[in-house]
């Protein structure tokens, strides 16, 4: 599943689990190529929670994750963050950032 | 249906020497010509438009004795004898440009012919001299070979700075003469931003290139012969994240990689980054120089502000000559202590060369970009200086002292943010090449030169190469242009000066990384736009993909093909170079992308297509691999 969200609503999310938060601008062309990434990773695990939040719209929640750039995945468990992969990554890698997690 | 793209086929310039070659050998042996009519080939190998062959047949065994005539005196000829046969072939290296130099031909057995041979007309393009202060009694007829960092060619100048070699392709980086009397330099073929050319290639002062090795983590900045011939080369391993950071040791007869060298397991990225520096290119290893006898290799580090000698068997760290601020403690006991007059003492900072004297003293061209580790200390480039410096070192003690340097007396107008060289003739005898200069308004630039546009009337960029004897300048020259290092050469060499048979292509290249995810997107049955200016350039063994799109954009080119489609993605993100040794492959407008798809690891026939954002666009063009 892959939502889009604002600050607000992120931050009244129950971040119970396994989540994908990315961290994109609608300017940047990696972040559009990651979106079909995330589309396919999401096609294959559905029930994995990917959560996409607008870089340029939600500056304060930005801020309070420590993201510099875009396009940033963040992996959180139960709402703490485990890693982080910053620019645009190739399916594998990203699955296994989620294995890691996961296990 | 393919109105809009452009598409060419580019025949490699080995392929079409090959071809010239035998058209012109082929012509020789029908006609047979005697002296009197000997054929004369004016830039044979289509690359050098100041080389001829004069070719000729004797009855009896004879030994040839050529003069190339100088324009002024006889003490400028250049005089090559040839040795005993009856089939001649006799190159004729450094023609002036566009006038008939005046060739004569005396045999052995007393017969004796002048030939007035044309220079071509040189590109318009060409880096001229502005300023030369030499003599012929201390320069004599050698020429002083200028390698390019950018648009500039390859180029060598006579004492008087007459262009009296020149190659019209641009290549690149280092160059040097092999033992065979061969040049080896980088290869002008695109494979990668910033500055990858595909490999290296070997050719003689004709242009003949006798082969290009092509490597898969391409090649940049600087190589080495060693005593078997083979050679090691600056490479880089593109399926990991950073790059500059790696040595190939190539066969030299089949071009194949036999070992490879990652500086990643020796020196740690993270520590006493100079100004430059980024997580990318961390190191920035831009010479190397090898030690067989101690099994040691030296190598430049520009962006750790380094000197690095480490051990090639074993792979170990020996020493590093540089600034040790800034790298942690357990790094200390490789950095030495300065003694002698520390008032004349100063490290490096963004060094470019390094060579190591028979008695084991270092020198390097410091180019001296920032000079300090600290940001604070910083200086800016119109209150900086570059020279050429020699330490010597004293390992057992780990003490360091400066012996020489020639640059810092000339304040900023000697300075070279960026590429440049020392060269060591004998204690005392040195040469230094400044050949990153750039100024706006007479300042030094703080953008490297490679970035400056040079139609605007304020901007200078240009080069100065020194040869200093005893303390005495003995050689001067200013040219046009940024020139990554210079190499003082004759024009002839004691081996063959030339060869026949066809050149060869070794080695190859990497299989091009491809995306794993294809974007699902509309393929629409239209021509890619036009304003993407959409140009594919086919090549024996790769294709280069050129376009133009606006900043963030997703790009794709894609290869459909029989069993299965490679997508390439393309990066249309502003990309802030901190280093540009070669500006070669530079763009005008930076929105202009180049991505080069080698045909290593493809088979069949594919037709490309280009995804931009919601659409993938039809280009009408299918390659076959």
């Amino acid at each position: 599943m892959i939502k889009e969200m604002n600050t607000i609503e992120f931050d009244a999310l129950d971040k119970q689990g396994v989540m994908l938060v990315e961290f994109y601008s609608k300017t940047c062309g990696p972040c559009k190529m990651l979106a079909f990434v995330l589309k396919d990773i999401s096609k294959a695990d559905p029930d994995l929670s990917i959560y996409t939040i607008d870089f340029d719209e939600n500056k304060e929640l930005k801020d309070k994750c420590g993201v510099k750039g875009f396009p940033t995945i963040l992996f959180l468990k139960d709402g703490l963050e485990v890693s982080r992969l910053e620019g645009l990554k190739q399916k594998p890698a990203i699955i296994k950032e989620i294995e890691k997690m996961k296990n | 249906m393919s109105n809009f793209i452009s598409y060419t086929y580019e025949e490699h310039v080995i392929t079409r020497q090959n071809k010239a070659e035998k058209v012109f050998l082929a012509n020789f042996e029908a006609d047979a010509p005697i002296l009197e009519n000997a054929h004369v080939i004016v830039n044979p190998y289509l690359i050098n438009p100041l080389a001829a062959l004069i070719l000729f047949k004797t009855e009896k065994t004879a030994s040839v004795t050529m003069t190339l005539h100088g324009k002024n005196n006889a003490r400028e000829n250049i005089v090559k004898e040839f040795s005993e046969t009856t089939s001649h072939t006799i190159p004729v290296i450094g023609l002036y440009e566009n006038i008939e130099t005046k060739v004569t031909i005396e045999l052995s057995t007393g017969e004796k012919k002048e030939f007035f041979v044309k220079g071509q007309v040189v590109p318009k393009a060409v880096s001229r001299c502005r300023n030369i202060l030499t003599s012929i009694d201390y320069f004599g007829t050698d020429f002083m070979f200028l390698s390019t960092a950018g648009k500039s060619l390859p180029s060598a100048y006579d004492y008087k700075g007459e262009i009296r070699w020149l190659l019209t392709i641009n290549t690149m980086f280092d160059l040097k003469r092999l033992k065979n009397g061969n040049i080896l330099t980088g290869s002008p073929r695109y494979s990668r931003m910033p500055y990858n050319g595909t490999g290296l290639i070997e050719l003689n002062l004709l242009g003949k290139i006798i082969k290009e090795y092509r490597m898969p983590g391409n090649y940049h900045h600087d190589q080495f012969e060693l005593s078997d011939g083979n050679i090691m080369a600056l490479t880089q391993d593109f399926h990991t994240d950073t790059v500059e950071d790696m040595i190939a040791l190539l066969d030299r007869e089949t071009g194949k990689v036999i070992k490879t060298w990652d500086f990643k397991d020796f020196l740690p990225q993270d520590q006493a980054g100079s100004g430059s520096q980024d997580a990318h290119d961390w190191f920035h290893n831009n010479a190397l120089w090898v030690d067989e006898a101690n099994k040691t290799i030296t190598l430049s580090g520009r962006h750790q502000d380094a000197l690095v000698n480490f051990n090639y068997e074993t792979n170990t760290l020996n020493w590093i000559i540089g600034d040790p601020e800034g790298w942690s403690e357990d790094m200390q006991k490789y950095f030495f202590k300065p003694v002698g007059d520390l008032s004349k003492f100063d490290w490096q900072y963004e060094p470019h060369a390094c060579v190591v004297c028979p008695n084991g003293d270092v020198m390097a061209f410091d180019n001296g970009q920032y000079r300090s580790k600290s940001k604070d200390k910083y200086i800016k480039n119109r209150d900086n200086f570059s020279r050429g410096v020699r330490y010597h070192i004293d390992t057992e003690k780990m003490e360091i002292e400066q012996v020489w340097q020639f640059g810092k007396e000339w304040g900023p107008s000697f300075f070279s943010p960026y590429i440049s060289n020392v060269e060591y003739y004998a204690d005392g005898h040195y040469l230094i090449h400044s050949g990153g200069i750039g100024t706006i308004d007479g300042f030094a630039s703080d953008v490297l030169p490679a970035f400056l546009d040079r139609s605007d009337e304020n901007v200078d960029v240009f080069s100065k190469t020194v040869e200093e004897k005893d303390g005495v300048i003995c050689f001067y020259l200013e040219v046009e242009g940024n020139f990554y290092r210079a190499e003082r050469l004759s024009a002839y060499h004691d081996k063959e000066n030339v060869t026949f048979g066809d050149g060869k292509l070794l080695g190859e290249l990497d299989i091009t990384p491809t995306f794993g995810t294809i974007p699902d997107v509309e393929e629409v049955m239209k021509i890619v736009p036009i304003e993407n200016q959409i140009s594919i350039v086919e090549e024996e063994d790769k294709l280069v993909f050129h376009g133009t799109f606006e900043r963030g954009s997703l790009v794709m080119i894609v290869l459909e093909g029989p069993d299965e489609d490679h997508g390439y993605y393309i990066n249309t993100a502003a990309v802030r170079h901190l280093a540009m040794c070669s500006g070669a492959f530079l763009e005008k407008d930076d929105r202009t992308i180049k991505h080069n798809i080698s045909k290593h690891g493809l088979s069949g026939k594919y037709d490309i297509k280009v995804i931009i954002d919601d659409y993938k666009y039809q280009t009408g063009i299918s390659i076959f691999c």
